[in-house]
């Protein structure tokens, strides 16, 4: 018993630390250009990504198998930790809805922009990041190697974490999320692959101004 | 073979300020002022403000400083200043420049401290030609809609109160100086300028001071030649300045709509602002923490003000994209001007110097006899 408790306490440390140490303020990640570049539009490949209900069942199914509670067909997690683990299954798939990513990245910052939500922002000056901060939340950039992390802490102990990394050749984008509270038993991960798409260049010309909202011209915009 | 030479420095130096006449004898509204002001009212010169941009960038978004939208606030303003001032009827001419003019009898510095579109907040610093600080401090106010609606082709007149309160009290300052102390300031105003273009002929009417102001020793007579080519030079001078400064009123007409339709936008973000607090308040109701309601409503609250914040930097953005070719036009014509101003300065303090040279007798040393 006190084995078991070891264990997963250990392996709890393990996963809280390694986030953490990725994450302390005022930590220089890079000298000079950023480790990865994201820029890009990106979608969704549904083939190789996550399918909610079946990560959901696995999760569940692992949870019963460590508390040793078994229903007549095998490992059965109870009703209580079925509804903790819920709203986090729920949130990440609220938020991992969006089937294409708009990633700009200039020499400071990368903005991830997802539809329906807001974009995760990452800046990092001389290395450093900068977190984003209101009195609902903070959001917390970090490299990984060449893994961009993002972690939003809200205040009641709610935390979403995205780690983003694109393979050798910039085509794919793997995008990890992960919801935890301290109410729920355990995290809960989906993992999302995109595919880097060249938009074709349109026939005109855009530009957003305030009095004129959008403004397209087919040649070099004079206003 | 002196006189020859003379004349044709005299020349020169006439042929270069008529061509800077000519220069912008298309210059529509400038309106040249003499070099000295005459009576007991004070020149004054606007410089540019400080747009007050912090040089740490990352500090930007938590400041809500945008930097291209300060540096126009910062062009914009000092006409509201100016236009305060001459509507006062208490000053003589009163110029916006790109650049300080030490040598001005009053100058007038502004750096803006905060400006969210509801607020502004300027610190004010106004220093005379002897180099007396006449007020040093930061003046601040809310938006008003009253002057809003009543100067509607103005950059920034929400916020007349601030500009109103600094004529005020630079009126106030004024009066308490006797008509010798002014006389001082004129005269020392014009030697600055004087010694800074022909030093050997005016450095030693002024002397500095251990703290940096100046000390008027005397002045040259009224009808000193070297005296009158250096007016010449400064009226030429002024009347450059006052095209800038015609150009500058026209850019600020151009831009006051857009500043207009970005304060708008602002106070609408405002609002949305305000919303979103109320919406955090009021918290998931009875639902029990890390239910679905609690957990969403944490990640409502922070997504409604994270979009709020970007929907404030796209607004930004847009604001630079409109007003990029006018600001763009109007830096290109303004340092083309100020070009040629400090291309011809060196010339001019050249030729000077070269006339104080040629029409100073030589000490008679008795060596030649």
């Amino acid at each position: 018993m006190y084995t078991l408790l070891g264990l997963i306490a250990w392996l709890c440390l393990a996963g809280c630390a390694s986030e953490k140490s990725l994450l302390v303020e005022g930590i220089k990640y890079f000298d000079g250009e950023m480790p990865a570049d994201f820029s890009g539009f990106w979608v969704r490949d549904y083939a190789r990504s996550d399918n909610i209900n079946k990560v959901f069942q696995n999760a569940t199914y692992e949870l019963a198998r460590k508390r040793g509670a078994n229903g007549p067909a095998g490992p059965m997690a109870s009703e209580r930790d079925m509804s903790r683990l819920i709203p986090l299954a729920r949130l990440v798939e609220l938020i991992t809805r969006t089937d294409e990513l708009t990633i700009s990245q200039t020499e400071y910052e990368i903005l991830i922009e997802r539809r329906d939500d807001f974009a995760l922002m990452c800046a990092f000056f001389d290395g450093i990041a900068k977190p984003t901060d209101n009195a609902f939340g903070k959001e917390s950039c970090g490299w990984d190697g060449n893994r961009l992390v993002s972690v939003t802490d809200f205040p009641d102990g709610l935390r979403v974490v995205h780690r983003f990394q694109t393979s050798e050749d910039r085509k794919q984008l793997r995008v990890i999320t992960t919801a935890s509270s301290d109410t729920s038993p355990v995290p809960f991960t989906l993992r999302h692959f995109y595919w880097r798409v060249q938009k074709v260049p349109g026939k005109f010309e855009c530009i957003e101004t305030l009095s004129m909202k959008r403004v397209c011209s087919t040649g070099e915009l004079e206003l | 073979m002196v006189s020859v030479k003379s004349r044709v420095a005299l020349l020169t130096l006439a042929v270069l300020v008529v061509a800077a006449t000519a220069f912008e004898a298309a210059a529509r509204a400038a309106t040249p002022v003499p070099a000295s002001s005459d009576g007991s009212v004070l020149n004054v010169t606007i410089p540019v403000f400080d747009p007050g941009i912090p040089a740490d960038p990352s500090v930007f978004r938590d400041l809500q400083v945008f930097p291209r939208i300060r540096q126009i606030e910062a062009m914009l303003m000092p006409f509201l200043l100016r236009e305060t001032l001459v509507k006062s009827g208490r000053w003589g001419a009163v110029r916006v420049t790109t650049k300080p003019d030490d040598a001005e009898e009053l100058q007038i510095f502004g750096t803006i401290v905060r400006s969210d579109g509801d607020w502004l907040e300027l610190r004010v610093r106004a220093v005379d030609a002897t180099g007396s600080t006449w007020l040093d401090k930061i003046f601040s106010s809310e938006a008003s809609d009253e002057t809003a609606a009543s100067h509607r082709d103005r950059g920034t007149p929400e916020f007349q109160a601030i500009y109103d309160d600094v004529a005020n009290e630079l009126t106030a300052l004024r009066a308490r100086l006797d008509e010798a102390t002014v006389a001082n300031i004129k005269g020392t105003s014009l030697m600055r300028y004087a010694a800074v273009l022909a030093p050997s002929a005016f450095s030693d009417y002024l002397e500095q001071n251990d703290d940096g102001t100046f000390r008027l020793l005397r002045l040259p007579a009224r009808n000193d030649p070297m005296l009158i080519r250096i007016e010449t030079v400064r009226n030429t001078e002024f009347l450059i300045t006052d095209t800038v400064d015609a150009r500058f009123r026209a850019f600020n007409k151009d831009l006051a709509r857009t500043y207009r339709v970005w304060r708008q936008y602002r106070r609408k973000v405002a609002d949305y602002e305000a919303w979103n607090t109320n919406f955090a308040a009021a918290g998931p109701g009875d639902a029990e923490r890390g239910s679905w309601e609690s957990i969403k409503h944490q990640y409502d609250a922070y997504k409604y003000d994270r979009l709020t914040a970007q929907e404030r930097d796209r607004l930004a953005v847009a604001f630079n994209n409109e007003v990029a070719t006018t600001v763009d036009a109007m830096e290109a014509r303004v340092a083309e001007l100020n070009g040629w101003v400090e291309q011809g300065y060196p010339e001019w303090s050249r030729l000077l110097e070269g006339l104080y040279e040629i029409e100073t007798p030589l000490p008679d040393t008795g060596a030649e006899r």
